[in-house]
């Protein structure tokens, strides 16, 4: 697959720049585009039940959004150092920016010395293949430093700050994120009691995302380096998904992680409970073997994720879809609106 | 007081590769690898990041060379990991079985087969007095049967058993073992083994970082015993 192949026109009005909240919306009033083989509909996500039948599986996203945006001073001066993935012992992957709006690259290096409140970090070496995202070190307590320094990540089109309780999803349980598992936004508990008066079942993985999500760099998209993520499966999780399938139901994942960690949990037969990191890459190539379906929001032109949503639907489905959410005014983003993607 | 490693075959190419993101943690390195000259430049490039670097440039397939580590090792008092990378090829291009040269095959066993368990052998109370780690250097060679590897696969075979077994042995004292495949790296070793072709396709070393940080960074007796691909799209930890 060609890295045009993931291009399309979209004019930057139509970026969430605030929460629906700020809109006076409520979460689940966003609006939903509904996506199938036989055409796309447009309702709002309260309705997102009227979609699903019973013995439908909705997975979701357990993890809970950091505060992973340090204001930190370096040689280099005042900039972001926004924490993407924490692989324990005191070792983190960073992305450091010059602001929100500004990315980098700054000029760092190997050994370089950054400083946030009382903690001190190191610069270890780039992530391969991702030049702007570093490995850094650190002996004091990050999670402190970030309760006490940091906010949730920002970037330039988001024009407030808002509280990280804007960046939590009802599901949000297990602390890890740096950036909102943001498909599960939409989600209000009269949303998951329709769904359960509906007969859909759910059930819950975590993957901790990474900094925003990839745009491909490279031609070949197949060729474009993955960084990875931590993810777990739990056993109960597994056998739903397993039971679901042999009984002919459907799978739908809430967010391109929650692909991405059952994806990366299926031996070839079935979900196996699984924990780990994955650096999965799922495009059409690759296929998809555990999710009939997606809730997800709206991908930026040449953002990873289309190769995903590629995979499960079709490139055509998906392009149509996109030409019917621009032309319909739909937001993209964290706080925009949402996609049901349904492959029939 | 900073945690200490010991990495054979450290001087360049993969063995370099972990011991700058040790060097960059603060971990206190011992390295060994048979050429003196990349040896002593690599532990001044690494030194630059503060922790203590030694060097004893050798073969580790000499008992006496595997002894002077373990001195070095005592004189600190702590091994936290050790790292056995250091491997041969045997000859480039690699010869078919039918035909390979015993004493050469020989060589290679020595070199990638005992001096890692001699090293073991050597550096046990170090590494249960640490909870240490040994991360034995395997090779997709040694499940692959490719026409022309089957030396070097061989060994790598015998090795990843020994990774397994120890790891077996081993898990009550708290020493943990795993096995590592690290793939097709553009590497010094990996050009011997197609003398003459374009390897560039092939990534360099420091494509594996990421594992490495994930790697060390797991409670060592659950990963005890597996076997990883560090370029594979998912580690996972038994559960």
């Amino acid at each position: 697959m060609q890295r045009t192949d993931l291009f399309f026109e979209r004019p930057s009005s139509l970026q969430a720049t605030m929460p629906p909240e700020a809109r006076h919306l409520q979460r689940d009033e966003v609006r939903l585009l509904v996506t199938t083989p036989t055409g796309h509909s447009h309702t709002t996500f309260a309705q997102l039940a009227d979609f699903l039948e019973p013995g439908d599986l909705v997975v979701v996203n357990r993890s809970a959004t950091l505060p992973a945006s340090l204001p930190v001073t370096g040689a280099q001066g005042d900039f972001l150092l926004n924490l993407s993935t924490n692989y324990g012992d005191g070792v983190w992957l960073a992305e450091p920016r010059w602001s929100t709006s500004e990315p980098g690259p700054l000029p760092l290096a190997p050994g370089d010395q950054l400083t946030t409140g009382s903690a001190d970090l190191h610069l270890i070496a780039p992530y391969p293949g991702l030049a702007r995202l570093w490995f850094v070190h650190t002996e004091a307590d990050l999670c402190a430093t970030m309760q006490a320094r940091g906010s949730p990540i920002r970037y330039g089109y988001v024009t407030n700050p808002y509280p990280l309780a804007a960046y939590q999803t009802i599901f949000a349980k297990v602390p890890g994120s740096a950036e909102m598992p943001s498909a599960g936004r939409p989600f209000s508990q009269r949303v998951v009691r329709s769904l359960r008066q509906q007969g859909v079942k759910m059930a819950g993985i975590t993957l901790h995302t990474g900094v925003s999500s990839l745009e491909i760099e490279t031609e070949e998209v197949e060729a474009q380096a993955m960084y990875a993520e931590p993810f777990h499966v739990p056993i109960a999780t597994a056998r739903l998904v397993n039971a679901t399938r042999q009984a002919g139901h459907r799978v739908i994942a809430v967010g391109t992680t929650v692909v991405r960690a059952l994806e990366s949990a299926w031996d070839g037969d079935k979900v196996c409970p699984a924990r780990g990191f994955t650096r999965l890459f799922i495009h059409p190539e690759r296929g998809v073997h555990v999710v009939d379906g997606l809730v997800t929001g709206f991908h930026d032109p040449l953002a990873s994720h289309l190769a995903m949503l590629y995979a499960i639907a079709g490139q055509a489905m998906i392009q149509d879809s996109y030409r019917a959410a621009v032309q319909q005014g739909y937001l993209w983003h964290e706080f925009g609106d949402s996609h049901l993607i349904l492959k029939g | 007081m900073n945690k200490v490693a010991l990495l054979t075959g450290a001087s360049r190419g993969l063995g370099k590769v972990i011991a700058g993101f040790l060097a960059a943690q603060q971990y206190d390195l011992i390295l060994t690898a048979r050429g003196e000259a990349d040896l002593k430049a690599t532990a001044l490039e690494l030194g630059a990041f503060g922790g203590e670097v030694a060097i004893l440039a050798g073969d580790v397939s000499d008992g006496a060379q595997q002894q002077a580590l373990a001195k070095m090792v005592a004189q600190r008092g702590r091994l936290d990991l050790l790292v056995n990378n250091a491997s041969i090829l045997g000859l480039s291009p690699q010869p078919a079985l039918a035909v390979y040269p015993l004493q050469t095959l020989e060589t290679v066993f020595a070199v990638n087969v005992l001096a890692p368990l001699g090293l073991v052998q050597m550096l046990l109370p170090w590494l249960e007095q640490a909870q240490g780690l040994v991360i034995n250097i395997s090779s997709d060679a040694a499940v692959g049967g490719y026409p022309g590897w089957g030396g070097y696969g061989a060994s790598k075979a015998a090795l990843d058993l020994l990774s397994l077994t120890l790891a077996n042995e081993l898990r009550a004292t708290g020493v943990a073992v795993v096995s590592v495949d690290p793939g097709d790296m553009r590497t010094q070793m990996h050009q011997a083994a197609f003398p003459g072709e374009d390897i560039s396709d092939r990534p360099l070393p420091e494509v594996t970082l990421p594992f490495w940080a994930w790697l060390l960074a797991q409670d060592s007796l659950l990963i005890s015993g597996q076997r990883f691909h560090a370029q594979a799209e998912v580690w996972n930890i038994k559960v």
